[in-house]
C-alpha cells in the first residue's frame, strides 16, 4: 500500500520535472506525455513494445537471480551473446524440430556455463564477482562479432551476419503479434524463478545471504557453491533469452543486435530497483520496456532529441530508486 | 531526587507522551522529569518502551501525542538534527561508528570544522583532544574506530554528544556490551558531566547499576510509567516488582546437573591471528546433562572458542559432536551433526534484521518437515513454528511477519535463544544468552537453559556475567590470553578464585 503510494509519487515528480525540460527545450508537455503512451500502448506501438518487453523481462529475470543473494552479475551482455551464437550455430547444423530444442539447449548451456565459469574465478581465484562477470563478458560479445564476420558469415550478404537458420528452426510465431513462443519460455522462468524464491530451501538460502553474509555463513550456508549455482541459472536464462531472440525474426545472428536495444542494462536496472523480488522485477522490466518504445515514439513525433528522452529516462530512474530507497530505509530503535 | 526548585525548571521533562506502532502501544501517556544535573535511570521489562521514549526525545521518531520541555521552554524535534541543536544526545541500542575512520572523524562526522569551506583537520584533531583530555578518557584522537574495543568505542559515542555540546545525554543500554570494568569507567565519566552540570538518562537492565550511579529511576510497564523513586535507599524486589508486575526470584539457586556421556570435546584448539594465537591450545569437555561455564574478561578468546567450535573460524585441533569427529566438516555439517548455536552480536551473525521474523526463526529448519514438504517450503507451517517459539519463549513482537527490526533488543535476543532451543541438538553453544535482556526474562532464560540440561544436553555457556557463570554453570573454566587457565567444580567455585583467575593469577 505505502509502496504503491510512493512509487506512485515519484513517478508523479518524475513526470513533472521532465515536463519542465521539455518545456524548456521549447517542447508541450502534454503532447510529449502522449506521444510516448500512445507509442508504447496505441495500436501501432503495442506488438513493437511486447517484442521487446520480453528480452527485457527475461534479461531483468536472469540478473535477479543471483542479486537476490546480494550477488551481481555484470555479465549478463556476454551471456547473452554467447547463447544466441551457439544457438545459431546448433540450429544451422540440426535440422527439424528436433533444431530448435537442441538450439535452446545449447544457449542455454553457453550462457550457463560462462557465466559459471565466471563465478569460480571468485570463489577458487578470489577475482571480485564484479570484475570477473564484467571482464568475461567482452570477449564473448567479441568471439561473436568475429565469428560472424569471419567463419560463421553469410556469403550472401556484406553485413557481418550469420546465415539464416531454416525455417523449421524458427520459433512459432503468434499471429502477426510479432511475438513468438518465446514469450511463453521466458514467462515459464519468471514463474519458476518465484516458485524457487517463495517456496524452495534454496530460494529460501539465496534471500538469507542476501539479508547477510556473515548470517548466511552462521546459518551454514556454503558461499560459494551458492554463487555458482546462481551464475549459472543466471547465464543460463540469459543464454536462453539470447537463443529466444535469434530463433524469432530475422532469425539470424546479427552483429550488435542484441547489444543496441540495451536488455541488459535495462533488465539489470528493473532488477537492483525491484530488490530482485520476483514479480517486481518483472513489473519494474515491463515498465521501462513501455517506457523506452514510448521513448521512441517520442522521438519520432515531437523531433525531441534523443538526449532528452534518455534525460527523461533518467529522471524517473532516480525518483524511482529514491522511492525505493525510502521505503527500504531502516530506522528506528531496537 | 533533586527537586526542581520554582526558578529552575527541570532539565527534561516529557508529558503524557503516546507513541503506537500499528497495534502496539509502545509508550502510554508517559511522563518523566528530570532534574539539571541528575543521572536518570530508566527501566523496564523488554518492549515497555524505553528505546522508543528516548528516541522520541532524540527526534528520531514522532510522538502521537504528548509535549517535550527542555528546561522550561516546549520543543518539537522532527529529526535529531534539531534535538543536537536543541542539547539532546543519544547514544543509541548498539553502535554507530565507522569502523574505517578514525575517532576524530567519528566524533566530528556531520558537525566539521572548516576553514575556506574545508575540512579544517587540524582544528578538529585539537578540538577532540582537548575534549579526551579534560574528561581524561582513554582514548587517542587518531585510532581506527573498529580496532577499539567496545568499552572505548562508547568512550567515542560519548566524545560524539559532548564534541557537539549535548547538556542532555541519552544513553540506551550503554553497559550491555562492557566488562564490569568498563563500565565502572563509564560511570565515572557520567559522575563527572553530571557534576558539571549536565542531565544524563540511562538505560538500563542491570539492578545494582541503577542504586550505583543514578539519583532517580523510572519504571515502564507496558509502555506506562509505574514507578519513579529516589534510588537512595530503594529496595531492589520492589524495582523487579514494579517491571515485570510479579515477584521475581532473583537469588534463585538451580540444582545441579547430572552428567552422563561426552557430548562435546575439544582438544588442542588452537586459533592464530598474524603470529599471535588468540586461541592457544583449548582442550576442554562438556557431559550430556552438564553445563560447563566460561568465565573470563572480554577479549581473552572466548569468541574465537565459540566461533572455532561452529566451524566459523579454521582452527588447528579436534572438535568431537559425541562419537563424531567434526573438524574437518563446515557449518551446516556441524549444524546437522547436532549443534546449535546462539552468536554473541545478534545484529549481524545471529539474525537478519531486516527480514520477517518468521523467515529468521524458519532458519535451521528450512530443509526438513515439516516446514518442508515434497520439496517446497509451506508457508503456514514457517508461521506455525514462528508462532510456536514465539509463545514458548514469551517473544513480545507485533507479529511473526514484522521485520525482526522492529523487536526490541531483548526480545531480539529471547528469538534467536528460542530458535537454537527448538533444534532440540545435544549441544548448544551459547555466547552472552541473556545480554541486553531484562531481569524478569534473564530468569526465564536460565530457566529455560537449566531445562535444557535436564533433558539431557549439553551446553558450552560464554558469558561476561559472573553471576550467571556462576548460578548456572556445573563446571567453570576460566580463560586468560587465549588459554583455560582454571577450571572450578560448582561447590568449589567461588567469585574472588575466580576472578584472580580472569587476571591471570592462578594459584600454584
Ligand atoms: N518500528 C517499529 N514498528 C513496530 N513496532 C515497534 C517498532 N519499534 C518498536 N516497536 C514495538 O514497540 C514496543 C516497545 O519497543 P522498545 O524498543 O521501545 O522497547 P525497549 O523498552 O527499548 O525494550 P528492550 O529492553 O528490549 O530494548 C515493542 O513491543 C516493539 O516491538
Ligand atoms: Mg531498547
Amino acid at each position: 500500500m505505502r509502496g504503491l503510494r510512493t512509487t506512485a509519487l515519484a513517478v508523479l515528480a518524475a513526470a513533472l520535472l521532465g515536463a519542465v525540460l521539455l518545456a524548456a527545450t521549447g517542447a508541450n508537455p502534454l503532447v510529449a506525455f502522449e506521444s510516448i503512451v500512445v507509442g508504447a500502448f496505441g495500436p501501432d506501438g503495442l506488438p513493437d513494445t511486447l517484442a521487446y518487453a520480453v528480452p527485457v523481462a527475461g534479461m531483468a529475470t536472469a540478473l535477479a537471480i543471483p542479486l537476490r543473494a546480494g550477488l551481481v552479475n555484470l555479465g549478463g551482455e556476454g551471456q547473452l551473446v554467447l547463447g544466441a551464437i551457439s544457438a545459431v550455430a546448433v540450429g544451422l547444423q540440426v535440422p527439424g524440430v528436433l533444431g530448435i530444442v537442441a538450439a535452446l539447449l545449447a544457449g542455454v548451456l553457453a550462457g550457463a556455463l560462462y557465466a559459471a565459469f565466471a563465478a569460480v574465478c571468485e570463489t577458487a581465484l578470489g577475482v571480485p564477482l564484479l570484475v570477473s562477470t564484467l571482464l568475461l563478458s567482452y570477449p564473448a560479445v567479441s568471439l561473436a562479432a568475429y565469428l560472424v564476420r569471419f567463419p560463421m558469415r553469410d556469403p550472401g550478404s556484406s553485413l557481418p551476419q550469420s546465415e539464416q537458420l531454416p525455417p523449421d528452426v524458427h520459433l512459432p510465431a503468434l499471429a502477426d503479434t510479432g511475438l513468438t513462443a518465446g514469450l511463453f519460455l521466458v514467462l515459464a522462468a519468471v514463474v519458476v524463478y518465484a516458485v524457487v524464491d517463495a517456496r524452495t530451501p534454496a530460494g529460501f538460502e539465496a534471500r538469507v545471504t542476501g539479508w547477510g553474509p556473515r548470517f548466511a555463513q552462521y546459518a551454514g550456508i556454503d558461499r560459494p557453491r551458492l554463487t555458482v549455482r546462481l551464475l549459472a541459472c543466471s547465464g543460463g536464462l540469459a543464454g536462453l533469452v539470447g537463443a529466444v531472440v535469434v530463433l524469432g525474426f530475422p532469425y539470424r545472428f546479427i552483429d550488435g543486435a542484441l547489444i543496441t536495444p540495451q536488455y541488459t542494462w535495462i533488465g539489470l536496472l528493473a532488477a537492483l530497483l525491484a530488490a530482485a523480488s520476483p514479480l517486481g522485477t518483472l513489473l519494474a522490466a515491463l515498465f521501462f520496456a513501455a517506457l523506452t518504445s514510448g521513448g521512441f515514439a517520442l522521438e519520432r513525433a515531437t523531433q525531441v532529441p534523443r538526449e532528452l528522452t534518455a534525460v527523461l529516462q533518467a529522471v524517473l530512474i532516480i525518483f524511482l530508486a529514491a522511492a525505493t530507497g525510502l521505503l527500504r530505509g531502516r530506522k528506528g530503535a531496537a | 531526587m533533586t527537586q526542581p526548585s520554582p526558578d529552575q525548571p527541570p532539565a527534561v521533562s516529557l508529558r503524557g507522551i503516546v507513541k503506537r506502532f500499528g497495534d502496539v502501544l509502545a509508550n502510554d501517556h508517559v511522563d518523566l522529569t528530570v532534574a539539571a544535573g541528575e543521572i536518570h535511570a530508566l527501566m523496564g521489562e523488554n518492549g515497555a518502551g524505553k528505546s522508543t521514549l528516548m528516541s522520541i526525545l532524540y527526534g528520531l521518531l514522532r510522538p502521537d501525542a504528548g509535549t517535550i520541555e527542555l528546561a522550561g521552554r516546549e520543543v518539537s524535534f522532527d529529526s535529531p538534527a534539531r534535538a543536537i541543536a536543541a542539547g539532546v544526545g543519544m547514544v543509541q541500542q548498539g553502535f554507530a561508528l565507522f569502523d574505517s575512520m578514525s575517532v576524530v572523524d567519528n566524533v566530528v562526522y556531520g558537525a566539521e570544522p572548516t576553514r575556506r569551506g574545508l575540512l579544517d583537520r587540524r582544528a578538529a584533531t585539537a578540538a577532540v583532544r582537548e575534549l579526551i583530555e579534560r574528561h581524561e578518557l582513554r582514548l587517542r584522537p587518531g585510532d581506527r574506530a573498529g580496532d577499539l574495543p567496545v568499552g572505548s568505542r562508547q568512550q567515542v559515542e560519548i566524545l560524539k554528544l559532548l564534541y557537539r555540546q549535548a547538556r542532555v545525554l541519552v544513553l540506551d543500554e550503554p553497559t550491555a556490551v562492557l566488562t564490569p570494568a568498563e563500565a565502572d569507567r563509564l560511570f565515572v565519566v557520567l559522575r563527572e558531566l553530571a557534576a558539571d552540570g549536565r542531565t544524563v538518562l540511562l538505560v538500563t537492565h542491570k539492578l545494582h547499576e541503577v542504586t550505583a550511579v543514578g539519583e532517580a529511576v523510572t519504571v515502564l510497564r507496558d509502555g506506562r510509567v509505574t514507578m519513579t523513586a529516589p534510588t537512595r535507599g530503594l529496595d531492589q524486589g520492589r524495582l523487579a516488582a514494579a517491571m515485570t508486575g510479579r515477584e521475581v526470584d532473583l537469588d534463585r539457586v538451580y540444582p545441579p546437573g547430572r552428567p552422563g556421556a561426552e557430548a562435546l570435546t575439544v582438544r588442542n584448539l588452537t586459533v592464530r591471528r598474524g603470529d599471535r594465537r588468540v586461541l592457544d591450545d583449548v582442550s576442554l569437555t562438556v557431559r550430556a546433562g552438564e553445563i560447563v561455564g566460561v568465565a573470563g574478561v572480554a577479549g581473552n578468546g572466548q569468541t574465537e572458542l565459540v566461533a572455532a567450535i561452529a566451524g566459523l573460524l579454521p582452527a588447528d585441533g579436534t572438535v568431537r559432536l559425541g562419537e563424531r569427529d567434526v573438524h574437518a566438516l563446515g557449518v551446516r555439517e556441524r549444524r546437522a551433526a547436532g549443534l546449535a548455536h546462539v552468536p554473541e552480536d545478534r545484529g549481524e551473525v545471529g539474525a537478519a534484521p531486516t527480514a520477517r521474523l518468521a523467515d529468521n526463526l524458519a532458519v535451521g529448519f528450512h530443509r526438513r518437515p515439516p516446514l518442508l514438504r515434497r520439496g517446497l517450503l509451506r508457508p503456514e507451517a514457517v508461521r506455525d513454528h514462528a508462532e510456536r517459539i514465539v509463545t514458548r519463549f514469551g517473544v513480545r513482537a507485533p507479529g511473526v511477519s514484522a521485520p525482526m527490526r522492529t523487536l526490541s533488543g531483548g526480545n531480539q535476543q529471547k528469538a534467536i535463544l528460542g530458535r537454537e532451543l527448538a533444534q532440540e541438538a545435544p549441544v548448544l553453544v551459547v555466547e552472552q544468552p541473556t545480554r541486553g535482556v531484562d531481569i524478569g526474562a534473564v530468569v526465564g532464560i536460565h530457566t529455560e537453559l537449566v531445562a535444557y540440561r535436564d533433558a539431557g544436553h549439553a551446553i558450552l555457556l560464554v558469558s561476561a556475567e559472573l553471576s550467571e557463570v556462576l548460578g548456572l554453570s556445573d563446571r567453570v573454566l576460566v580463560m586468560y590470553e587465549g588459554r583455560v587457565v582454571a577450571e572450578f567444580a560448582k561447590d568449589e567455585a567461588d567469585a574472588e578464585a575466580i576472578g584472580l583467575a580472569m587476571a591471570g593469577v592462578t594459584a600454584p
